[in-house]
């Protein structure tokens, strides 16, 4: 579970994240939206633990990140908007670097059963990620993220760029994962792939949550318009 | 397998896919085995000739017939300086000293027949010997493979991927230069086993303890050294925006720590304190010597002091009369005196170059280069220090040569001088035995611990601060 206590994150006078409350529970997928600038990604390098707080707390299953951020670890994934990984390394290695240094040393056969999980064809498995697209970087990503057997996944745009096929397969994977229980974090700025795969929506301007909406409750119009005179 | 192993490991694999690491590496190892083969080539000619003179100089002095033992002190002998068996590693400041010394009474000569009077100005620039590859140019080496370490995973992305899986800053860091220290001994220890491999062979067997700590000491010291320079490269890489940045602050150390803060403080040093060119030095000498009279000459005035007690002592009218040759006697007090003054002058330079040193040395709690370099050449015996014991040690057998000869002249040779038509007076020459040959004796390993406490210290203090600033940097550093 992902919890925000009047997170609040300051640089100087500028004020990134304002006060924001937030409770994501198990199977949960809140889709965070805003232009550039609106605090999507200050919320989430909260969460990672990469960036301290001003005031207020992030925790993840009730640990308070800024208190214990090696232990919280243990407990999430993130998959950046780039998953750049190492172009000399092919799938599988690149999964056995990443999923051992958490701690986790599969087999071969669990290996490439994780990135078949993540939607890769077999036989990319062995190829070097230089010669992968952004989309099979991305499958590589998530199936990293899932080796950890995380309760808490973290995404920062994680469909920008992809093509259309490509971000429906992904949202799949997401869609499946929370069905898991896993509860999901996503910032975003496609409107149409939030309402399509969050349960939960929330807009984000100037570092406020102004809006949150359930995603059954609203069409992708509707959605497109609150968003068009939110920000 | 511990995280900071993987890392490394990871590291390691990705630093040698790169073809300009392994080409770099191979223009290193080609350097190496030229140093090596001009090194050998040159301690096996240089032993071999100071050998073969100095046992030709030990006939010709045996060889000698009966004559006057003034005429031996002056027909002189040789000091032949052999190298170090690990001059083979570290050529340090041999090649700018002589390895010979002319021994005659009453004067102290310089020594003669360095590799760079041999040479052209090409020398100035620098020899290549294994131990400046590996203080300047495996340094480099390092820095180039290792300033990406940190950096590109920044760049990348993998950075935020590689701690959300829970490794800690001190984790990555710590394995990154495990796994850049793995490279830099990959090159450094095989270049140990070939020193070794010709320091043994060399020696021909007749290994001492004193040789072999120093040979350890090196295999350490220089093992810190580039541990030191693998801290640098990952901890400028880890504090770096962009690889290019950490790129461009790793080459700026190095031509800062291996070029200009050596000089600098060396200029600095001998601005300060100024030593005497080579012939006002000896000038100063000859003009103190000449205050002192001339000994060759008995009636000298100086020397009057020294008549007048000894024909009061001896109870006789004139130094004809006394029981021992008074001219051997004058000889060996002028010996005494001349001695004095030239190590008199000598130590007054030396004081001169350890005053000029101390910058230098100093400058090594600020550059590592300048700790290794001084110890290295001190490990291997081609240091000034060791040069100075030489000159020293040939002094002392000048001094102990001339005094036998002069010791033979009171005994053997009597006080009343030949006539015309009478035969010069001689002694036999199985004397010449009495003076022993000269052995040049490195100073024990011991002395490289008194005069470079300094660069001892200076290593250790390298090693707590860099600690201490992987400890700080991993509390501090961020993600972006």
């Amino acid at each position: 579970m992902l919890e925000a206590r009047s997170l609040t994150k300051r640089y100087g006078s500028h004020l990134a994240l304002d006060n924001l409350n937030l409770i994501i529970k198990p199977g949960e997928i809140f889709a965070l939206l805003g232009q550039n600038g609106a605090g999507k990604t200050t919320t989430i390098n909260l969460f990672l633990g990469f960036i301290e707080p001003t005031s207020g707390s992030a925790l993840i299953n009730g640990i308070a990140v800024e208190e214990h951020p090696q232990e919280i670890k243990k407990h999430l994934a993130y998959i950046p908007e780039t998953v750049t990984l190492y172009p000399n390394l092919t799938g599988l290695e690149n999964l056995q670097y990443f999923s051992s240094l958490a701690g986790f040393n599969y087999s071969k056969q669990q290996l490439s059963d994780l990135l078949a999980h993540a939607g890769l064809q077999s036989q990319s498995f062995d190829q070097k990620l230089a010669g992968y697209s952004k989309g099979m970087r991305q499958k590589v990503g998530i199936a990293i993220a899932v080796a950890k057997k995380a309760k808490v996944l973290l995404l920062d745009e994680p469909t920008s760029g992809l093509d259309p096929k490509a971000s429906n397969e992904f949202s799949e994977i997401i869609r499946s994962l929370a069905a898991e229980g896993t509860a999901i974090l996503m910032a975003t700025h496609d409107i149409f792939r939030a309402r399509e795969v969050a349960t939960s929506i929330g807009i984000m301007r100037q570092g406020n949550l102004v809006s949150t909406i359930s995603a059954q409750d609203i069409s992708a119009n509707e959605l497109e318009q609150l968003y068009l005179q939110t920000v | 397998m511990p995280p900071q192993l993987l890392i490394a490991r990871n590291f390691r694999s990705n630093a040698l896919k790169n073809r300009a690491v392994y080409l770099l590496i191979l223009f290193i190892g080609i350097l190496i085995t030229y140093a090596v083969i001009t090194s050998w080539s040159g301690f096996v000619k240089q032993n071999e000739s100071t050998a073969h003179h100095q046992t030709e100089t030990r006939h010709d002095w045996l060889d000698n017939p009966d004559k006057h033992p003034h005429r031996m002190a002056h027909y002189g002998n040789f000091a032949f300086r052999p190298k170090a068996p690990l001059s083979i590693f570290d050529s340090g400041m041999e090649s700018f000293f002589g390895n010979t010394i002319f021994l005659e009474a009453h004067k102290q000569n310089s020594v003669n027949f360095s590799e760079a009077g041999f040479s052209t100005g090409m020398l100035r620039f620098g020899e290549i010997s294994v131990a400046m590859v590996l203080q300047i140019l495996l340094p480099l080496l390092l820095f180039f493979i290792g300033f990406t370490s940190i950096a590109a995973e920044r760049e990348n992305g993998t950075l935020k991927i590689i701690l959300t899986q829970g490794i800690s800053w001190k984790q990555l860091i710590l394995g990154k230069i495990i796994g850049l220290a793995q490279i830099a001994m990959g090159v450094f220890v095989p270049v140990m086993l070939v020193t070794f491999v010709l320091w043994f062979f060399l020696q021909d067997g007749h290994i001492t303890s004193d040789e072999t700590v120093r040979l350890l000491l090196v295999f350490l010291s220089y093992g810190i050294y580039l541990l030191l320079f693998c801290v640098i490269a990952v901890l400028v890489s880890a504090a770096s925006k962009t690889s290019k940045s950490a790129l461009i602050s790793l080459i700026g150390l190095w031509l800062m720590l291996t070029i200009v803060l050596p000089r600098a403080s060396q200029a600095l040093g001998s601005y300060l304190y100024p030593a005497p060119v080579k012939v006002t030095f000896l000038a100063n000498i000859e003009k103190d010597v000449l205050k002192e009279g001339d000994s060759h000459n008995p009636d000298d005035i100086h020397y009057k002091a020294l008549k007048d007690s000894l024909l009061t002592a001896y109870g006789v009218d004139s130094t004809s009369q006394l029981p021992f040759n008074y001219s051997g006697f004058v000889m060996a007090e002028g010996e005494k005196i001349s001695a004095r003054i030239y190590n008199s002058h000598f130590d007054n330079l030396l004081r001169v170059y350890d005053a000029q040193n101390s910058f230098l040395k100093a400058t090594a709690f600020l550059d590592p280069f300048v700790a290794i370099k001084n110890l290295s050449m001190s490990l291997a015996g081609t240091d000034y220090r060791t040069y100075t014991d030489f000159q020293k040690q040939a002094e002392a057998y000048r001094y102990a040569m001339a005094q036998k000869m002069n010791e033979l002249q009171i005994k053997y040779i009597s006080n009343k001088k030949p006539g015309p038509d009478e035969k010069p007076v001689v002694i036999d020459q199985k004397h010449w035995e009495e003076v022993p040959e000269f052995k040049y004796v490195q100073p024990m390993v011991n002395t490289v611990f008194e005069h470079e406490t300094t660069s001892f210290f200076a290593l250790l203090f390298w090693i707590g601060l860099l600690y201490f600033m992987i400890e700080i940097l991993s509390k501090e550093l961020k993600v972006n």
